[in-house]
């Protein structure tokens, strides 16, 4: 159970959020373009690291805004958070 | 004529706490992202939204509470009738900001019921349901957090020393005041 | 005949307050202080009970909650009944009842004691062993494999007491109340943290608070009256939250705890009524301040499971803390000093020791000289071999240590004894830390595993952090508090401490005997049976790792999760594969720490609070008039309204009928209703709908399909155009609030660049639809001034109305396709808008119907629901909904699917009809749909999704996913059921009125 720190609302408990997967996968601008394999590149294919990952959340039970966070998966601690269309503050 | 039949009927009353239903009182949810926004609900309410996380602003007959960066909820500080639900707030911010593209106004009056609670074991009570942490917010007059209480979506308003207004969503509000009832029976 | 061995009085135990309770069913005596274990003591009973495997006679351990043995079943038969209660731990009360458990007729006489003498044929993994061939045969070993296992019986009556959740955040959380956790109290509490305190036992200061020895002073006092004082002054202190009876069950990230809270079990049974029996706290701290002391170890040799056998901590505890003695012939066995403080404590007591046996040859310590100078026996460099004693140890078998500790070698000498105290040095209580994903380091010098790494904002202090001596604790202490805390000055830093303790000691694992170890019964889990021989056969059998060997054996999987002999099956490893017990590492310790009721966990969460329930605002009209409820989502909806007598099926048939024939009348309100508003909002619809939504003229509706960006059916509903830029939508029930959230993800992650806003309102809103032919004649009446003809208000349009001076909005659009209209208002308002609906076609029999004739009525139709003729695999061509998909749009969610390699396959499951040869005969929804059933194996060609039999028509109706379905018109098919088959021809799932004419009726 984490704390994270909606960039909006400051501190609370994780069961206000939920987990909305990898971050920074932009949905492709003229799907119809794709191969079928480009596709589902970007329909189906995530990386799941361990380590330090992108990932996107969303205060569910809050403020209802989504947001990014980099998180270490391998000790679950919360590298930072930032708003969407923000570039991450560490690489 | 259409009769008026509100979620909550009775109040309760425990050692330390009391609840009850506040109705009808109009709720308003406003959103907009612009400046101009800002300053077109100011100038028609004379009432400057908030715009600092969970906190709120009041004026003689409304109060505004902060959800979230682009998103408010208005409410009326005096009951109104039950007979009408044509609100001239309403009406006025649909002319001054839906029209002028400024931004969205929608009544949620009957989406919301407010739970006026009373009493110095308000938030022993709270304690038996929500995550969120009351230790600071209970000395903060005015503020405002959306967050989980029995499971269920709650915004609370800290209204006075030992006063708060709680909203939830009317579909919610029997499951969540038996709730409350029950917990605060052994309080 | 019982004796009593109460010694000197206790200031922990009130003589002058006796309580009488009940073992197995004998009456006994104790006094308000006394734990189950020491009343029990006290009147000289050792048997408890039998061990899991072998049901060896047992006795009481320990004094604490690592108990293995003294687990008791409490009021037998009774719905507050529980199994595995530690004795050592339950507090007494007036009208207890205990009763031993795995044992038949009686602990006494067990018939499964017979087990113990087949123990050389019940090696680890016997079960495994035994019971794999012939593997068809499991099930009839299963039977009397159930039988024999398991402890305690669980209860059969519903519980009976209440259990809360709570939450409780605070600066500093100190877990244990001794010395350590006292001090850290008072000094976090005392610079202004917010601080709590938890402690598993119903008293403070753990074991330091009846120390009685003058070997150990603070201040030039004896330790345990320095410590009263600190406790005395931290009761005063007001930011510094003191919870007793309180047991940290889990301690996960971020500093999130569980604990249970004990409120009610140390009451008379007639004194719990309304009161909460346990809490559980879920404890969230910034800083958590660990100082769950240590565990002593005790000794692996030969018999060493014996009633009578003890720690000798808990010998010491007994006397000192309950006034009583354990036997009248006490023997101590020991690897280090700690035993002489039992020997002094005992001997202060007037309690007879007959000697004490110490595997350490050179030694000499403080506490040794004083032992001796008491005239009791110091055996020094010896081990017990052996012990005797059926049901309670009589006497003990003790040999020289050779100088490498392998061996035994001279004469035996044989020591009578009815109780024997077992020291093997101390373990440090690290559960928890290593919970919370801190990890361990091994110290070579006394063989224990002691915290290494911390995860952030936490430490641990005192005998748990291995600090085991008065003077190490109290020094590093004062550091480490200052450190953590951050702060200045502490007022404990110029103690005086006198401990004369001496540290050495001689670790040996697994003691040698004078027998091979097949002959031996050294146990390293007292509660499982597991002994050091099984623990080697595993490693001869190949098992390596210390979680494989813990599964093979059971070691540690007992309630105690082998909080005593979990080291020394370590160590037993370590010698034996000659690995090193830091690359072995310990077994996964995972919550909880000590068991927990089924009860604490739920919580509140019983009964009407397992789950939410939503209430439409007609909900009490329903009520009155004899609803059936269903769950939808949350929501309680009604399902169908039977007169008397009348089953679900009459009901059903009726309301569709009159919905058909005149009107029926629907609470719709549970439908997701979301508010639109924005100059982009029909750019948004375009994207999230499959179908073109910028032409919608104001004051028009449509129906849209929603897809998954993978192209599957999401959701479905009726959106208005309210204005220029204001919509409402509709969501299915249970769909409501993850489509609110889909679409905000879209609108905030993917175009922020649109202008639109959604707000939820869903509960603001009753919605009454009124269908079937009269319906025009009776919403007219309810609204006399509106102009309901097909040119002002044609089907799939609104108008803005209202009833009195209450503002409404009233949709023509249909899920029936009979004529109908839904009525929105504001809720508040919504039973009695329904009522007046109800008064108004009273005239043309309106009828109230349910979800069950609303599923009816458009599977007629051969409308979809989203989640029943759907499953997230069925696209909207898989449904032959074509119609629906925009061929002209560039983009819309999903869209690109619709045509990968896989959406396009013609073999996909599809949406057809079934209609069956018999047209009485009913499918059951779910049942498998196949072509041929000769065909080896059977080939599963789909399912049916919906199926009625339908009034109108008069006949049986069924939607159905078939592969290839859309090419299968009028073909014939097979539904297999158990007893019969049902043959069924594909059909067009439109069974009624194709041409829509029933809309405009």
């Amino acid at each position: 159970m984490f704390i994270i720190n909606c960039p909006y609302c400051g501190e609370r408990e994780q069961s206000e959020f939920k987990a909305g997967g990898e971050a920074h996968i932009v949905r492709p601008k003229q799907p119809t373009e794709l191969s079928d394999d480009e596709w589902a590149e970007y329909l189906f294919m995530r990386k799941n690291i361990k380590g330090i990952q992108f990932e996107r959340w969303v205060h569910t039970h809050g403020c209802r805004k989504w947001f990014n966070m980099i998180r270490d998966t391998s000790n679950d601690e919360i590298k930072a958070v930032y708003k969407m269309g923000d570039k991450p503050p560490i690489k | 004529m259409l009769n008026y039949i509100n979620a909550i009927t009775e109040e309760k009353s425990y050692s330390g706490l009391q609840m009850k239903e506040i109705k009808p009182v109009m709720k308003l949810i406003v959103r907009g992202k612009k400046r101009e926004f800002l300053s077109a609900i100011g100038k028609s309410l004379n009432l400057l939204l908030p715009t600092e996380a969970n906190t709120s602003t009041r004026s003689e007959k409304l109060t505004a509470l902060w959800l979230s960066p682009d998103e408010w909820i208005i409410y009326s500080n005096k009951i109104s009738d039950t007979d009408n639900n044509n609100y001239e707030i309403e009406n006025l911010l649909t002319k001054n900001i839906t029209k002028t593209n400024l931004g969205a106004i929608t009544d949620v009056t009957d989406q919301f019921v407010l739970i006026n609670l009373k009493g110095d074991k308000i938030f022993d009570l709270f304690q038996t349901g929500s995550p969120f942490n009351f230790n600071n917010f209970r000395n903060k007059k005015g503020s405002v957090i959306q967050t989980i209480l029995a499971k269920i979506d709650v915004i609370i308003h800290n209204e006075n020393q030992n006063e708060i207004n709680l909203f939830v969503r009317r579909s919610f509000s029997h499951h969540l005041f038996s709730w409350m009832n029950d917990s605060a029976s052994r309080l | 005949m019982t004796k009593n061995l109460r010694v000197k009085t206790s200031k922990f135990i009130d003589e002058t307050y006796r309580i009488s309770f009940k073992f197995n069913g004998k009456t006994y005596y104790g006094f308000k202080g006394d734990t189950l274990a020491s009343a029990l003591l006290a009147n000289d009973i050792h048997l408890v009970g039998r061990s899991f495997k072998y049901h060896r006679p047992r006795g009481i351990m320990t004094a604490g909650s690592e108990e293995p043995n003294a687990i008791v079943q409490l009021h037998h038969n009774t719905s507050r009944t529980e199994p595995n209660v530690r004795a050592t731990e339950i507090e007494i009360y007036e009208g207890l009842e205990a009763s031993s458990q795995n044992c038949w007729p009686s602990v006494n006489f067990d018939i499964g004691g017979i087990n113990n003498f087949l123990s050389p044929v019940l090696p680890a993994g016997f079960y495994y062993k035994t019971f794999m061939w012939p593997a068809s045969f499991w099930k009839k070993y299963e039977y009397f494999i159930r039988k024999s296992a398991g402890l305690g019986k669980s209860p059969t009556k519903p519980d009976p007491d209440v259990y809360e959740h709570k939450y409780i955040h605070c600066d500093v959380l100190i877990i244990g109340a001794g010395i350590s956790g006292i001090i850290a109290a008072k000094t976090a509490a005392k610079n202004g943290f917010k601080t709590l305190l938890v402690e598993e036992k119903p008293y403070l200061g753990g074991s330091t608070i009846y120390q009685n020895s003058e070997h150990f002073k603070i201040n030039n006092q004896i330790s345990s009256s320095w410590l009263e004082k600190e406790i005395n002054e931290i009761k005063k202190i007001k930011n510094l939250e003191i919870k007793i009876r309180t047991s940290v069950a889990a301690f996960y990230g971020y500093n999130y705890l569980l604990a249970r809270e004990n409120l009610t079990d140390h009451f008379p049974l007639e004194q719990r009524n309304n009161k909460t029996r346990h809490r559980l706290l879920k404890i969230r701290a910034k800083k958590v301040i660990t100082a769950t002391g240590s565990l002593e170890r005790p000794l692996i040799f030969d018999n060493n499971d014996r009633p009578g056998i003890l720690l000798s901590s808990a010998i010491e505890k007994y006397a000192n803390f309950f006034g009583t003695a354990c036997g009248e012939k006490n023997a101590l066995f020991t690897n280090n000093d700690s035993a002489y403080e039992t020997a002094i404590s005992l001997y202060q007591k007037g309690i007879n020791i007959e000697a004490v046996v110490d595997n350490r040859e050179e030694i000499d310590s403080k506490l040794i000289k004083e032992t001796e100078k008491n005239n009791i026996k110091v055996y020094k460099g010896y081990t017990v071999i052996n012990t005797s004693g059926y049901k309670r140890i009589n006497n003990i078998t003790i040999m020289k240590l050779s100088k490498d500790g392998q061996k035994v070698i001279g004469p035996k000498i044989s020591i009578k004894c009815d109780c024997l105290g077992i020291s093997g040095g101390w373990t440090p209580a690290v559960h928890l830390f290593t919970q919370s994903g801190g990890k361990l380091k091994f110290r070579e010098d006394d063989q224990v595993f002691i915290p290494n790494k911390y995860p952030l904002n936490q430490i641990s202090i005192g005998s748990c952090n291995g600090d085991f001596t008065l003077d190490e604790i109290l020094l590093n202490i004062i550091k480490t508090l200052k450190e953590f805390l951050n702060i200045k000055k502490i007022e404990y830093e110029n103690l005086e401490v006198r401990s004369s303790f001496n540290k050495s000691k001689k670790n040996i694992w697994l003691l040698p005997s004078d027998k091979m170890i097949g002959k031996t019964k050294p146990f390293v889990d007292y509660q499982n049976d597991a002994t050091a021989k099984d623990i080697k056969l595993a490693l001869r059998e190949g098992f390596r790792s210390i979680e494989h060997v813990k599964r093979y054996t059971t070691t540690g999987m007992g309630t105690d999760q082998g909080k005593l002999g979990n080291m020394h099956a370590l160590g037993i490893i370590s010698e034996t594969s000659g690995s090193k017990m830091e690359e072995l590492g310990t077994t996964t310790f995972r919550p909880p720490y000590t068991p927990l009721t089924f009860g604490t966990i739920v919580g509140r969460n019983v009964g009407e609070y397992f789950d939410i329930f939503r209430k439409t605002p007609i909900h009490e009209w329903h009520i009155e008039n004899k609803a059936e409820f269903e769950n939808v989502g949350q929501w309680k909806r009604a399902w169908y309204y039977p007169k008397e007598g009348e089953s679900m099926h009459d009901a059903v048939q009726r309301e569709s009928k009159a919905a058909r024939d005149s009107a029926g009348i629907l609470d719709a309100s549970t439908l997701g209703k979301i508010d639109i508003q924005g100059t982009d909002s029909s750019e948004f619809l375009n994207r999230i709908y499959t179908n073109a939504w910028s032409k919608l003229a104001v004051g028009k509706c449509r129906y849209g399909l929603m897809l998954n960006e993978d192209g599957m059916v999401y959701d479905d509903g009726v959106t208005t155009r309210l204005d220029e830029n204001h919509y409402i939508m509709t969501t299915t029930t249970g769909g409501a609030a993850t489509v609110l959230g889909k679409l905000e993800d879209y609108l905030q992650t993917e175009w922020p660049e649109l202008d639109v806003y959604l707000t939820s309102v869903t509960d603001h809103y009753a919605t009454v639809s009124v269908c079937g032919p009269n319906s025009k004649k009776i919403i007219s009446k309810v609204i006399p001034d509106l102009d309901f003809s097909d040119k002002n208000f044609p089907h799939m349009s609104f108008k803005n109305t209202k009833i009195g001076k209450i503002k409404c909005r009233i949709m023509r659009i249909s899920f029936t396709g009979e004529h109908s209209y839904e009525i929105n208002v504001q809720a508040n308002y919504g039973k009695s808008v329904w009522e007046k609906c109800m008064k108004a076609g009273k005239e043309f029999n309106i009828t109230p119907y349910g979800t069950e004739t609303m599923h009816l009525l458009r599977a007629e139709k051969g409308f979809i629901i989203v989640g029943q003729d759907t499953d997230a695999t069925m696209t909207p061509i898989d449904l032959q909904m074509n119609w629906i998909v925009s061929k002209k749009k560039y983009d819309f969610i999903g869209k690109r699917s619709l045509y990968r390699s896989d959406t396009i396959r013609e073999d996909r499951k599809q949406l057809v009809g079934l209609l069956t040869e018999n047209p009485d005969e009913v499918l059951e929804e779910g049942a498998q749909i196949v072509a041929d059933i000769n065909k080896s194996p059977v080939e599963m060609l789909g399912h049916v999704t919906s199926s009625y039999y339908s009034p109108n028509l008069k006949k049986s109706i069924a939607l159905a996913v078939v592969r290839g379905g859309k090419n299968m018109m009028g073909h014939k098919l097979i539904i297999p059921m158990e007893k019969k088959q049902i043959n069924v021809t594909v059909a067009d799932p439109v069974f009624l009125d194709k041409e829509n004419k029933r809309l405009n009726a």
